[in-house]
């Protein structure tokens, strides 16, 4: 894992990093029945926990995280997405199901190769960033390196180049409590990088920032992940971080994945009512693509018009349309894929366009299993929509 | 007694079971009722002779075979033979260590060290509190104490460390070490000096063992305490990078409890300090044993010329300690290489000047004057000053109209009565398991054959107990309210809660002269600061939202006062009670140093005359008394979680 590719290049890979089946975590006495009994398994919490006395916070769950690509959990509190994340790397012991990074079993694994895995595939970055208050902000970016058993001079060298990275050039002396919030989550993503791990784990770690730092954090993580193309499991209870950061958004509700897919098919096609409820605000111009808007050429189509990509928002396309005075050709490698129209454009953002043959089932729970990816997902880094607040989750 | 006169429960359960207090009187009541026919033959007075284990004999046997074998028996020989060499030696290599350096020397080493972790003012301080123990013509015992000081608080800290460490880490371990050192933190000091002094006889060993007991415990909890509160999601992302067991205990754990670790240290330092005082009556020496010597002749120059370097001592090691642990970070002021280099030079120095011990000439002798002003009181304000009667005066109304009557009555009262109210009392306030706990250590002091002493000693801690509350509570319910007062206390108060408890005789033998009155005025005045700092506390943390609220109903002052801050402070002042018990029965049980009589006289006969069978069986009856009092006492949330 090079730090120095330049551009980002898109997942096309199917290669997954972690791959993880049937996972289940149950809190309560005698956890490992319930996932064992059918007629447990499936029951609501309200009746499993009074059947029982268990929590079960992770249900069945299944997902694959490709190489590459940022996978984003996304769901309320209490749905059970940071217990998923710390089951990755047995922060929390899974009750059933199995985990494999790289094809290796993860819940198989013995202390000293879980350590392994801790120290240099996977590192974590956390909601109160979870920093040595002792230490100072270069002390606490070599920390994973110190618990490698890398020298003084070595680590502390290679740390500063991270604090660096993150922006805190002039703050190696400082100690955690004499910095911002803001601050204090880079130093947490610094040491995070600092070990140089396969696939970076976030849990909520901007929550707990005020909405403008917020905004500034998630676009270090998107240049970041542009810079470093490094694998990212980000969890979040916000709905716009998801659709900004999210290659993929798997969307938890009880435990359980209630839909997985790229931000256009949640947006687009949710596959239940909760899942509608949840994106009813979401501004679908700056989510829905041209690809989906646009109809087939015609013939009285003419040969003029602007032309846009496959990947241009829909707020892009209606910007084309809108200065041009005709619709616009949605062109790919030369070759027109089809003409995205005024009426086109406005079904789309009243949510009124009928999904695109074969499109629909794609996000929905049959996805479960390892969905094929749906050729490049969006690409739009960098100028994601900036919803009012009315949009994230826990003022819905 | 309106429960008792409920009609027997139908079906429909009548509105006043309902609550649960009234419920548990009942039960008890019920319970009585049947008991009492049994309990009848035995009585109605006093404790029954029948139920009374007499243990003077098996004690005194135990003791001589102690003297007889503490030089043959292995046990001796080989194990407390060894400890108690290498504590004279310890303490013998410190004193010297200390007299080598001279006045000077450990003048200047203490001042750089107070400069080092608390700056300045603290350093300034620590030189004048020094120099003062040198003029005041107490050096000599000064050092004694330190030296006595400096082993029992380096053993108490490892000791301390040690079973922290385990508890902190291990749960089994903290759920079995938990209640005994709870129960060791509300034990008066005096009844720990017995068992060490039938071990290791009389001596400077005994004093240091005794120390390290009673010093030991809140390095312990506070240790166990700072390693179970540290952030756990810091501890999961330790984790998270892949840390070992070992690397999270010592690269975070420990780290974090920095705080905490530093707290234990402050109080392990005081708690030794004031028992390395008490612990006089042992064979301590130091600077206690001068106070300890001059209470016994009522010469109170003598005592306040040796109590007030205890005094400053208490004050420099707590302030500099708590400047240590509070965490701010300061300016390097001197590295420690050269803190040694200067001590080591100025002690050099004035060796060689010939002026290593106190030079003779610069003693003020304060005794004199001040026995003249105690002989002027003594003829002018002890009694007959118009209108406001005399100190005496007071002290002997106080007896014989509160003390007096309290404990006749008590003693009065019919032996399962008394069981019978500590019951309902503690398992009102706690749960059953602390009532059966108080009852049945209630019950221990009568069959060790002390009830009567007992009681008395009761007698005094309740008419103490109920002075220190009434002053106590409105006096922090000032401090709460207002801020002024507050400002004006708050210096007051940190200096009498770092004062040990045996300088508090002083004074009030020089006000009141001997007797019980003053026992009590000295418990009065001891747990003061401690109730007073809890209620204005606990006032002061009521959810400020709730008070907001009833203000912007238009509640007035008396409204809010009442109707939100107390009863939200419930907690606060349940455990100012308990506090102001626990430290009232401390000190009263030292006032039979000065006449408070009862168990603390016990305990003090027992050791000056090396009957230890009495002393001994004071000094259960008043560890039993110790854990009566604080489980009536114990609110039930905090006993709830941990079992009696």
């Amino acid at each position: 894992m090079s730090l120095t590719v330049p551009t980002r290049k898109p997942p096309t890979t199917t290669e997954s990093v972690f791959s993880v089946s049937g996972l289940w975590k149950v809190f309560g006495p005698r956890p490992e029945r319930v996932p064992e009994d059918p007629a447990l398994a499936t029951l609501t919490p309200a009746e499993l926990r009074s059947r029982t006395g268990c929590t079960a916070a992770v249900r069945d769950v299944s997902f694959d995280v490709r190489k590459g690509e940022v996978f984003v959990v996304m769901g309320l509190s209490g749905s059970g997405k940071s217990t998923l994340v710390r089951c990755l790397t047995r922060l929390i012991e899974p009750t059933a199901g199995t985990i494999a990074i790289d094809g290796e079993d993860v819940r198989a694994m013995d202390k000293a190769r879980l350590r392994e895995l801790r120290r240099h595939r996977a590192a974590m970055v956390f909601q109160h960033f979870g920093l040595l208050p002792h230490r100072t902000v270069l002390d606490n970016v070599a920390y994973g390196l110190e618990i490698q058993g890398v020298g003084k001079s070595e680590r502390r060298e290679r740390a500063a180049e991270f604090v660096a990275k993150v922006g805190l050039e002039g703050m190696e002396k400082r100690r955690p409590g004499q910095l911002s919030g803001g601050q204090r989550q880079r130093v947490g993503l610094a040491r995070a990088l600092a070990v140089d791990p396969e696939v970076l784990l976030f849990d909520e770690p901007f929550s707990a920032l005020d909405p403008l730092i917020r905004r500034d954090m998630q676009d270090e993580v998107t240049r970041l992940h542009r810079e470093e193309g490094r694998t990212m499991v980000f969890i979040t209870h916000d709905l716009t971080e998801a659709l900004k950061l999210g290659d993929r958004i798997a969307l938890m509700r009880d435990g359980q994945v209630v839909q997985l897919g790229t931000p256009e098919e949640i947006v687009g096609d949710p596959a239940d009512d909760y899942v509608r409820e949840f994106v009813r605000d979401v501004p679908r111009e700056q989510v829905m693509t041209a690809r989906r808007a646009m109809r087939p050429l015609s013939s009285d189509d003419t040969e003029t018009g602007p032309a846009i990509r496959p990947e241009a928002t829909v707020a892009e396309a209606i910007e084309a349309v809108a200065r041009a005075g005709e619709p616009a050709r949605v062109m790919d490698k030369g070759r027109c894929l089809g003409v995205v129209d005024p009426e086109q454009l406005l079904g789309v953002v009243a949510g009124v366009d009928a999904p695109a043959a074969g499109e629909a089932a794609a996000g929905t729970r049959a996805a479960r299993t390892a969905p094929v990816p749906r050729k490049a997902a969006s690409r739009r880094r960098g100028r994601a929509p900036q919803p009012p607040a009315g949009t994230a989750p826990e003022a819905v | 007694m309106a429960t008792l006169t409920v009609p027997t429960p139908g079906t429909g359960k009548p509105r006043v079971l309902r609550s649960r207090a009234a419920g548990k009187l009942l039960l008890l009541a019920l319970l009585t009722a049947v008991l009492l026919p049994l309990l009848d033959r035995w009585g109605n007075g006093s404790w029954p002779h029948a139920l009374t284990v007499h243990l003077d004999r098996p004690l005194t046997t135990a003791s001589d075979w102690v003297i007889d074998n503490r030089d043959s028996h292995p046990l001796f020989l080989y194990f407390f033979g060894y400890v108690s060499n290498a504590v004279i030696w310890a303490v013998r290599a410190v004193y010297l260590t200390l007299l080598a350096a001279g006045w000077a020397g450990v003048t200047a080493f203490a001042a750089l060290l107070a400069w080092r972790v608390a700056g300045v003012r603290l350093a300034a301080g620590t030189a004048v509190a020094f120099l003062a123990c040198g003029v005041l013509g107490m050096w000599v015992p000064t050092m004694q104490t330190l030296a006595l000081m400096a082993v029992a608080v380096l053993a108490s800290v490892v000791v301390g460390a040690l079973l922290g460490l385990a508890a902190g880490l291990s749960d089994r371990l903290d759920r079995a070490l938990r209640p005994v050192l709870d129960t060791m933190q509300v034990l008066p000091a005096f009844a720990y000096l017995l068992p060490v002094v039938l071990v290791f006889g009389i001596g400077v060993p005994a004093a240091v063992l005794a120390t390290v007991v009673y010093a030991a415990p809140p390095m312990a909890r506070l240790t166990a305490l700072g390693l179970r509160g540290a952030d756990p999601e810091v501890l999961e992302a330790v984790e998270s990078l892949g840390a070992t067991r070992r690397q999270r205990l010592l690269t975070a754990r420990i780290p974090l409890a920095r705080k905490e670790l530093l707290l234990g240290l402050n109080q392990t330092i005081m708690m030794a300090l004031s028992m390395a005082v008490i612990a006089a009556v042992i064979g301590a020496g130091g600077l206690g044993d001068r106070v300890y010597q001059a209470l016994a002749s009522v010469d109170v120059g003598a005592a306040l010329a040796a109590g007030i370097p205890i005094v400053l001592l208490a004050v420099v090691l707590d302030r500099v300690t708590a400047a240590a642990g509070d965490g701010t970070t300061r300016p390097r002021t001197i590295g420690w290489p050269y803190a040694l280099a200067v001590t080591v030079a100025v002690a050099l120095a004035t060796r060689l000047l010939g002026a290593s011990d106190w030079p003779g000439g610069w003693t003020l002798g304060i005794a004199e004057p001040v026995n003249r002003a105690v002989d002027w009181m003594t003829a002018h304000l002890y009694s007959g000053v118009p209108v406001v009667g005399g100190t005496a005066d007071w002290a002997g109304h106080f007896t014989t109209w509160v003390l007096d009557p309290v404990r006749d009555g008590l003693q009065w009262l019919p032996w399962w009565s008394v069981l019978l109210v500590v019951a309902a009392l503690a398992w009102l306030i706690g749960t059953w398991r602390t009532a059966l706990t108080a009852v049945l250590a209630m019950a221990a002091i009568g069959v060790l054959g002390v009830w009567e002493p007992s009681l008395d000693t009761l007698s005094q801690v309740l008419a103490a107990v109920a002075v220190t509350l009434v002053l106590g509570f409105a006096t922090g319910i000032a401090a709460a309210r207002s801020d002024r007062v507050e400002r004006a206390l708050r210096p007051v108060l940190d200096v009498f809660q770092t004062m040990p408890q045996f300088v508090y005789l002083i004074p009030v033998v020089a006000l009141f002269g001997v007797g019980r009155a003053p026992a009590v005025a000295a418990a009065v005045v001891y747990a003061l600061p401690a109730v007073v700092r809890i209620t204005a506390q606990g006032l002061r943390q009521v959810d400020q939202a709730a008070l907001e609220s009833a203000r912007s109903l238009g509640a007035t002052g008396r409204q809010q006062l009442w109707q939100v801050q107390l009863p939200l402070a419930r907690r606060a002042l349940l455990l100012a009670v308990n506090q102001g018990v626990v430290l009232v029965l401390a000190v009263v049980i030292i006032g039979g140093l000065v006449g408070g009589g009862a168990l603390g006289y016990d305990v003090a006969f027992g050791l000056a005359q090396g009957d230890l069978a009495t002393g001994l069986v004071a000094g259960a009856a008043i560890v039993c008394l110790g854990l009566m009092l604080d489980r009536v006492t114990q609110p039930t949330e905090r006993r709830a979680k941990k079992g009696a």
